[in-house]
């Protein structure tokens, strides 16, 4: 049987890294990379704004219908192509609408019009992250490709909330406290004190040896594969995470106050010490069944300002060019305020990109007057209503892992969406 | 809107049933004489069989036929109490005893064959109808471009002779799912229990008792010592956290006691006398007080459940208990602490609990909860404040986030799971005045969901006690359970009313089995594969159903047992699934993988097991990885019950890391104050010192062995000869570390100042011996049998 085909049964049977052992899986010494240089890029970032953003004060502005009451039609603003709701001039802090789109229009793409198809917080979460509505086993888009592109890096996926699952491919880092990683880059000296280690070099040399070859011994042993499975994590854990000491000098001084940013602060040294290829970024809140403008209005800037905080930390470090960034929520808001002022769960919204390989200034799809979705051709992307498709969480997936070159990787192999060629957004980011 | 919840829910109940037991899939070879209608296949078997008495795999039939359609497609009409129970096409889950399986699947085969060949028009008749032609009452269920339609087509095609039929092959009966695994052995799993449950290693009585070998007796005795430990009750308390995550609620913890019925009493502590403490530390007491109180408040629900097993109560009183349980310090926060304080062994002790029942609640404005007796309607954790607030409502939500949390904690229905779509949610919102009600999309779903969210109706989004002034909603189902209708005059006991029904349903027993599950292997029980058309469903399958069938045989033995949830424990432990841990052949065949993947406990210890397993095996904790001012507790993948509900199951790096410093740190800490204790104190090294040196003599390599092979033992848990090569690796290891020392230059005589001093005596280490233990230590705390349960 061949290589690819065997791994595909495995993927199909949700065995994950229950493979042969020859097949590597994780760097375990011998795959590991050049330890002074380590990851280099691309770097995804995945930003949530976790309770479901109202894309009407956003991205997608309509000020009829009553659908907002802080603007009306006429008071919508331009940026190149793109179309942004005004904010500026309800806000306190963060930032502002009017500032976001200035400095990112050129970049940004917008799409308008994603069907999420259901409208309940979980199964959002869930298929807005992994592309998959009805399977609990898919892993998110982050953690596919940071098993495809480095899951031998030592927090290879980073996390702060909402849905994570990772398909059994690569473990999931969660880092609450940047300064808890200083202490870990020296994990053989006593206090993380590279001058007082535990013991003398010699020693950790061959007691790294003697974990070397027990676990090449095993790789004969008849094992269950879950023994097996666990096994290759726990050494490659181990081996790997010394590659965090490259983190210690990106570690900031300063922290801080603002939640998306110290989550930035974590990724972005991580990136740049190689130790990282991908990060989920999440705040929460934005469920505003009361008062919707209020929390929209305090949630949104906070939300761009932490996406700006990101790129503008991102370009003092010189990886801002290899950023691949995507912002989203797990769902929409209704097109009408409740009775206390909020308003509910809608199953129609938005996502937006921005980063390397993705052409900036563009918005693909629309929704009409009442916020319902408008289909679009999937090889023009205008809007087609007769014979359109509805865009859905799996196209967007699709196209994701097309730009990220991974969609003929075996981990994506294992992981299929089930999509009529005709329907790829082939050009989705390209827009050529 | 929730689409499609009663599908969902019917759909898992079916599929349950169906599941419930073998996955072996059978059927006897009939008797000549009834024959008329028996097919190819049937006749290939014949001609081929030679034997009376046994049974003829068609693995076609039971893995493709009727796994993947008629089980879960037609069955769920045409059964005996389905929407096709008027038709001649009646089939028959395939439950039960395994004789009752076998032949039910045979009776099911045989409506297969005759519908199958059954022919209108030349077309078989089973064709025809599962697209929806022959006015089949169910309409099209399977699509003619889909693998149900493909599978069915080559059934007709075999049961016509179009195809050949069984093949040698497709007889084949299957290898025992368990065939070629290992259990651990008695040592070893004894081992496992006391390191979970109770959180420290076997004695040495409960060794002999083990290696006297009256099986499942001895392990059972131990079982029953552990189940009285203290220790194993707070694993039980953690394992039931992580389930329904009450510490987690927000707030400070008397914040459960709402303003309006507790205002007086619920901030006792700022209040409280501490004239007997001295003036300057009253503050810093008052602190203490105020923790303490929270502290015990916040546990209370956790509590209810040790109070329960402890005592052997029937595990049904979690959502029937008409009493809650309280501390000293909790009962002042109720305003009824000078009614109990008599009945407190210590009344200063902010953790010892006892049950009682609240009075009414009391309102500010005078008014007072409706009750018929008098008391709080209390019904388990489901009327518990805390369980309340952790599961909060807003006025749109209306309850159903509490009535979703109700069916997964105690139904074990996870209703978000796997929620299905729709063509266009947004125009069915817009479509209706109101989509829960009208919309048939949304209407199945919500006429189970929102009666549940009726009964909780009495509570605010708080979790307190406060109905709505409006009355609860109108444009919604009423409060009920699954088609039964809270009667009024039961309206203010209503979840009592709720918790009855729960306890008489059968998938209480089943939900709680597999809590107990979760919190024995650490993760969640297999869910029913969903895609036909990944070629190892059936492998997975069969993985599914054999964990089923446990999951069904202890939640009877559960519930028969007076659901005393100890039995649970026993009986999941006493499983093959709990105790095998290797494989006697290996293979490479994805099906046989796939069937194997969840195989065996293997689970990465959560940093709360770990710091046990430290404290036991060392005798004291490594202190690092829990409490509250720890910075690598989360780190290591541990849950804060609020914001971070799941716990890593797999070690990211960072992990790696905190495995060396921990594995570094804990050998720094014990192994030179080992050595200085007298032998017959030690744990480590109880037969060896550190002038024993390494190829001095075969005597001295003998001794390493030996302190190697007891290493490996009180570390690893293994029993290892001394000529395992292991224990050869072990060995070399420590030699090697002091053939370098040996090499080099410069080498302290003494131990190192940070770990190798005792009593701020730094120890003489003139071969490099202790150091090289510690590097041994160092390297075994580092295992995948240190770091794993």
């Amino acid at each position: 049987m061949k290589r690819r085909k065997f791994i595909q049964l495995c993927g199909s049977a949700g065995l994950g890294l229950a493979m042969p052992i020859s097949v590597p899986l994780y760097a375990d010494g011998e795959n590991a990379k050049n330890e002074s240089t380590g990851y280099e890029g691309p770097y995804y970032v995945v930003f949530n704004a976790s309770g479901g953003w109202d894309t009407t004060y956003l991205m997608d502005p309509k000020g009829i219908n009553e659908i907002n009451r802080l603007y009306q039609e006429g008071d919508i603003l331009t940026q190149g192509t793109l179309h942004y709701a005004p904010n500026a001039a309800h806000i306190e802090t963060g930032m502002s609408n009017e500032d976001f789109f200035k400095k990112y229009g050129h970049e940004l793409l917008v799409l308008n019009g994603l069907d999420y198809s259901v409208n309940n917080h979980s199964p959002c979460s869930r298929y807005m992250a992994t592309g998959k509505l009805d399977s609990l086993a898919y892993p998110t888009f982050a953690a596919l490709v940071a098993a495809c592109k480095g899951a031998d890096a030592p927090l290879a996926f980073l996390t702060f909330g909402q849905y994570s699952a990772t398909g059994n491919l690569v473990p999931m880092a969660r880092v609450p406290y940047l300064n808890s990683l200083s202490k870990l880059a020296n994990a053989d000296a006593l206090h993380g004190n590279a001058r007082s280690p535990y013991h003398d070099s010699f020693v950790v040399d061959r007691i790294e040896e003697a974990l070397n070859q027990q676990n090449k011994s095993r790789k004969s042993q008849v094992r269950l594969p879950r023994v097996q499975r666990s096994q290759s994590m726990l050494y490659a854990a181990q081996i790997n995470s010394k590659a965090l000491q490259r983190v210690t000098p990106y570690i900031p001084k300063t922290t801080p106050k603002q939640r998306l940013s110290q989550q930035a602060d974590i990724a972005l040294a991580s990136f740049k010490a190689g130790v990282c290829v991908s990060a989920n970024l999440s705040i929460g809140q934005f469920d505003s069944h009361n008062n919707n403008d209020p929390d929209q209005m305090k949630l949104l800037p906070e939300f761009l300002a932490g996406i700006d905080y990101l790129m503008t930390k991102a370009e003092e470090l010189k990886i801002r060019e290899k950023l691949v960034v995507v912002i989203q929520s797990e769902m929409g808001r209704t097109p009408k305020y409740n009775k206390g002022n909020g308003k509910d769960h809608w199953s129609i919204g938005s996502i937006m990109f921005m980063g390397t390989g993705i052409q900036g200034n563009r918005v693909v799809g629309a929704t009409d007057d009442k916020l319902f979705q408008i289909p679009i051709n999937p090889a023009t992307l205008k809007t087609d209503s007769e014979n359109g498709i509805r865009v859905r969480p799996e196209h967007i997936h699709t196209a994701l892992r097309e730009l990220a070159q991974i969609d003929d990787h075996d981990f994506s192999l294992q992981f299929p969406f089930v999509i009529p060629e005709e329907e790829h957004l082939a050009r989705l980011f390209s827009g050529a | 809107m929730i689409v499609c919840l009663r599908q969902i829910l019917s759909a898992k109940s079916l599929l349950f049933t169906l599941f419930l037991s073998n996955w072996l899939f059978v059927f006897p070879l009939l008797a000549a004489d009834n024959t008329e209608n028996q097919d190819t296949d049937d006749k290939h078997a014949q001609s081929s069989h030679r034997g009376p008495n046994c049974f003829i795999v068609d693995n076609y039939f039971a893995d493709e036929v009727w796994a993947k359609v008629g089980e879960r497609t037609c069955l769920k009409c045409h059964n005996e109490n389905g929407d096709a129970s008027d038709s001649e096409f009646i089939l028959q889950a395939t439950t039960g005893k395994e004789q009752d399986q076998k032949i039910s699947l045979e009776k099911n085969r045989q409506l297969f064959h005759q519908m199958a060949t059954a022919l209108n028009d030349e077309k078989s008749r089973l064709l025809l109808k599962a697209t929806g032609k022959l006015d089949h009452g169910g309409s099209e269920v399977v699509k003619i471009d889909s693998s149900s339609y493909r599978i069915l087509e080559q059934y007709f095609n075999r049961a016509s002779g179009k195809l050949p039929a069984a093949t040698a092959d497709n007889q084949q009966p299957r290898t025992p799912l368990f065939a070629d695994t290992e259990k651990m052995s008695p040592r070893r799993l004894l081992r496992r229990v006391t390191l979970s449950l109770a959180a420290r290693l076997p004695t040495e009585d409960e060794y002999t008792s083990i290696d006297l070998a009256d099986g499942p007796k001895s392990l059972d005795r131990v079982l029953d010592q552990v189940m009285q430990e203290d220790a194993f009750y707070d694993r039980l308390r953690e394992g039931f956290n992580d389930i329904f995550l009450t510490q987690g609620y927000d707030g400070n913890a008397e914040i459960v006691l709402s303003y309006d019925h507790f205002n007086k009493t619920r901030l006792w502590y700022q209040k409280h006398d501490l004239s007997p403490i001295p003036e300057k530390d009253q503050q810093k007491a008052r602190y203490k007080l105020a923790g303490d109180y929270r502290a015990s408040i916040r546990r209370e629900p956790l509590k209810l459940i040790e109070h329960i097993v402890r005592n052997d109560h029937p595990f049904t009183e979690l959502v029937t208990a008409d009493y809650i349980m309280v501390s000293p310090y909790s009962a002042r926060g109720y305003g009824i602490y000078e009614k109990l304080k008599d009945q407190f062994k210590d009344a200063n002790d902010p953790h010892e609990y006892i049950p009682t029942k609240l009075p009414a609640l009391k309102a500010r404005n005078g008014k007072t909860q409706k009750s018929e007796t008098g008391f709080y309607p209390h019904s388990g954790m489901l009327s518990m404040f805390q369980y309340l607030r952790r599961y909060p409502t807003t006025e749109t939500n209306r309850n159903r986030l509490r009535s979703r949390m109700y069916y997964q904690h105690f139904l074990g229905v996870d209703i978000m799971q796997l929620a299905p779509r729709v063509a266009d949610a947004a125009a069915v919102d817009a479509k209706f005045d109101n989509p829960t009600m009208q919309a048939p999309g949304c209407v199945v779903c919500h006429t189970t969901l929102d009666p549940i969210a009726g009964l909780f109706q009495d509570y605010d989004k708080d979790g307190y006690l406060g109905p709505r002034k409006e009355g609860w909603y109108t444009d919604m189902f009423g409060s009920g359970f699954e088609g039964e209708d809270l009667p009024d005059q039961q309206q203010w006991r209503s979840l009592q009313w709720l918790g009855q029904r729960t306890a008489n349903d059968p998938r209480f027993a089943t939900a709680m089995v597999e809590h107990v599950y979760y919190i024995l292997f650490g993760r969640k029980v297999l869910l029913p594969p969903e895609d036909i058309d990944d070629p190892m469903f059936n492998s997975k399958r069969r993985a599914y159903l054999e964990q089923r069938s446990l999951i069904s045989q202890v939640a009877q033995q559960f519930k028969q047992n007076d659901f005393n949830l100890k039995v649970a424990f026993k009986k999941l432990i006493a499983s093959d699934l709990y105790q095998i841990d290797g494989l006697a052949l290996a293979s490479q065949d994805p099906s046989r993988l796939t069937e194997l993947d969840d195989l065996g406990l293997v689970r990465l210890l959560t940093p709360e097991q770990l710091e046990r397993k430290i404290e036991a095996v060392f005798g004291k904790q490594w202190g690092r990885l829990i409490g509250r001012e720890s910075k690598l507790h989360i780190l290591y993948g541990g849950i804060d019950s609020k914001s971070v509900t799941e716990r890593a199951l797999d070690p990211s790096g960072a992990m790696g890391a905190i495995q060396r410093m921990m594995s570094n740190d804990v050998a720094c800490h014990n192994v030179a104050l080992d050595f200085t204790r007298d032998p017959s104190q030690r744990l480590l090294f109880p037969k060896i010192e550190i002038d024993v040196i390494p190829a001095a003599s075969p005597e001295a390599d003998q001794k390493i062995q030996q302190a190697v092979v007891h290493l490996h033992k009180i570390i690893l848990g293994r029993d290892h000869s001394i000529d395992h090569p292991e224990v050869i690796r072990t060995h070399q290891l420590f030699a090697d570390i002091v053939k370098d020392a040996k090499a080099a230059e410069g080498i302290d005589k003494r131990g190192s100042y940070s770990c190798d001093r005792v009593n701020d005596v730094r120890l003489d280490d003139p071969d490099y011996t202790l150091r090289a233990w510690r590097g041994v230590v160092t390297y075994l705390l580092r295992q995948h049998d240190f770091l794993y349960e």
